[in-house]
Parts: C-alpha cells; structure tokens; sequence
C-alpha cells in the first residue's frame, strides 16, 4: 500500500507542478512544454488506476498530436516573449482568484464529507486483477456505442475540414497581407 | 468527520486531485491573455474531468466511464483543432494572439 501511495503522491505533485508551469509562465512555448509534462502525469494516473489502453491513448494522442500541434501553430506565430502575459486589474484578479479559491474548496469539501465516497473507497483496492479492461472497452464501443463511435468520426471530418477552410480565409498562413 | 486518509489512497484523492487541476485550468483560462495558453488551460480542464472518470470507472469496477474518456479525448482534438485554426486566422488579422487587441472582432 505505502508504494501505492507514494506513488500516487509523485504523480500529482508532477501534474500540479507542471500545471502550476502551464499557468505562470510568460513564455508560450515554455508553458507548451509544460503542459506536454502535465499530459505525462495524467497518463500515469491512468495507468496506475490500471487503464493502459486509456493511457497509451493518452500519451499518444495528448502528449503527442495535440501537443505538436500547439507547438507547431506557436512555431509559426514566432512568439518571443508577450508583453503582458496576464490580465490586467487588481479587483478582476482578485476576483478570479477568489472564484478558483471557493469552486475547489467545494469541491474537496463535498468530496471530504460525503459518505458514499468513503464506502465506495472502503470497498474498492481489490481492483479488477488480471482482467483486461481493454477487451472490455473495445466491446462496449463496438456495440453499446457504436451510434457515438460512428458519430465521432463524422465529427473528426468535418472538423479537419474546418480547420482547413478557417486557416485558409484570405491564403493561408503565408500571406503578405 | 473531517479527517482525510493520506497512507490509503482512495477515490477521494484522485477526486481532489482532479479539483485541483481543474482549477489551475480555469484560472489558466481566466488570467492569461494569450488565446493559445488558454486553449492550453482548456485542455487541462479536460483532463482533470478524465482523471474524474478513469477513477470513478476504476472504483465502481464499470468501463462505461473510460468510454467516456474516450470520447472526450475525441472531442478534446476536435476542439483543438479548431481552436488553433481560428487562433491563426486571427494572428493573420491583427498580428498577434493577445485577447486584449480583440475589442473589434467581427468580419
């Protein structure tokens, strides 16, 4: 249990901390780098809460195309250093702060005091031992939800159409104008 | 009771785990100027509500959730993609990313 544990407290110390990088740095492709480390954790979340497949899927599609995508769309606008990274204003901040102060307290409170949670924590740990949850998954998409399945890729079309036909509005990336 | 476990991990952690990240997600979003650190901020929002659903699906033993997650994933390179697409067709309008040039979007 103690290695379970230590675990799970060096995976989210790394996921808060890069975060935490994503958040305070002025430097977009930094806080790109960042995030591609925040992505890694949370891949070794999944794949301590024994979801390989969720988490290969996670290193490869996150950590990888998004990610390169971001780069490469920061690549092209050849972004140094802003000049004002963050928002301006005393009180909105403050505000906002505030906002993110009292949504996560809730939420660890909800979490803390709720019961349910507890006997559901109480009862778990045996876990699903040597089953392969891949299997599983893979039968549930091609049958309980394969309408949804379908209906993704129609959606992964249309998008890359899309995006194709908004960053072509007046030629492209290259354009004088 | 307000006493939290830290030897046993449990659902409970994982849940704040989740809160946490969700948050510096949203502030992510709320505070920076620049679009593209703000679709970064979204994408980490996303990924706290994955991390919710891999450990409700692991602890109640049902994979439904990891469907989910699944989809999420889906959607999250969708809206990534378009994000991005737009991203550059503004750089291309006004020169630059910051939000705070955006008073006149339109056209």
């Amino acid at each position: 249990m103690a290695g379970d544990s230590i675990l799970f407290y060096a995976l989210s110390f790394l996921i808060i901390y890069f975060a935490l990088g994503v958040l305070m740095n002025p430097n977009p492709i930094k806080a790109a780098f960042n995030l591609v480390l925040a992505m890694v954790g949370v891949a070794g979340v999944f794949f301590h809460l024994q979801s390989g497949f969720l988490g290969g899927v996670q290193l490869a599609v996150y950590a990888g195309a998004v990610m390169v995508l971001f780069v490469m769309v920061l690549m092209i606008f050849d972004l140094k250093k802003e000049r004002d990274a963050f928002s301006q204003g005393f009180l909105g901040n403050i505000g906002k702060l505030l906002a993110a102060g009292i949504v996560v307290s809730l939420v660890i409170n909800n979490v803390i005091l709720s019961s349910d949670l507890q006997l559901a924590t109480s009862n778990a740990a045996k876990a699903e031992s040597g089953r392969d949850t891949t299997k599983i998954l893979a039968d549930l998409i091609f049958t309980e939800y394969v309408f949804a399945f379908e209906v993704l890729g129609i959606l992964l079309l249309l998008v890359a159409i899309g995006a194709v036909s908004i960053s072509r509005i007046k030629g492209g990336t290259h354009a004088d104008s | 009771m307000l006493t939290v476990d830290f030897v046993n991990i449990g659902l409970n952690h994982y849940l704040i785990l989740s809160a946490i990240v969700f948050v510096i997600g949203m502030l992510t979003v709320l505070l920076r100027r620049n679009l593209i650190v703000m679709l970064m901020g979204i994408e980490l929002m996303l990924n706290a509500v994955n991390i919710t659903f891999v450990a409700f699906s692991h602890y109640n033993q049902l994979v439904n959730g990891q469907v989910m997650v699944f989809f999420v994933m889906t959607i999250a390179a969708a809206e990534a993609g378009v994000g991005l697409a737009i991203c550059v067709s503004i750089f291309k309008r006004f020169k630059e990313v910051n939000i705070s040039l955006f008073e006149n979007l339109r056209g």
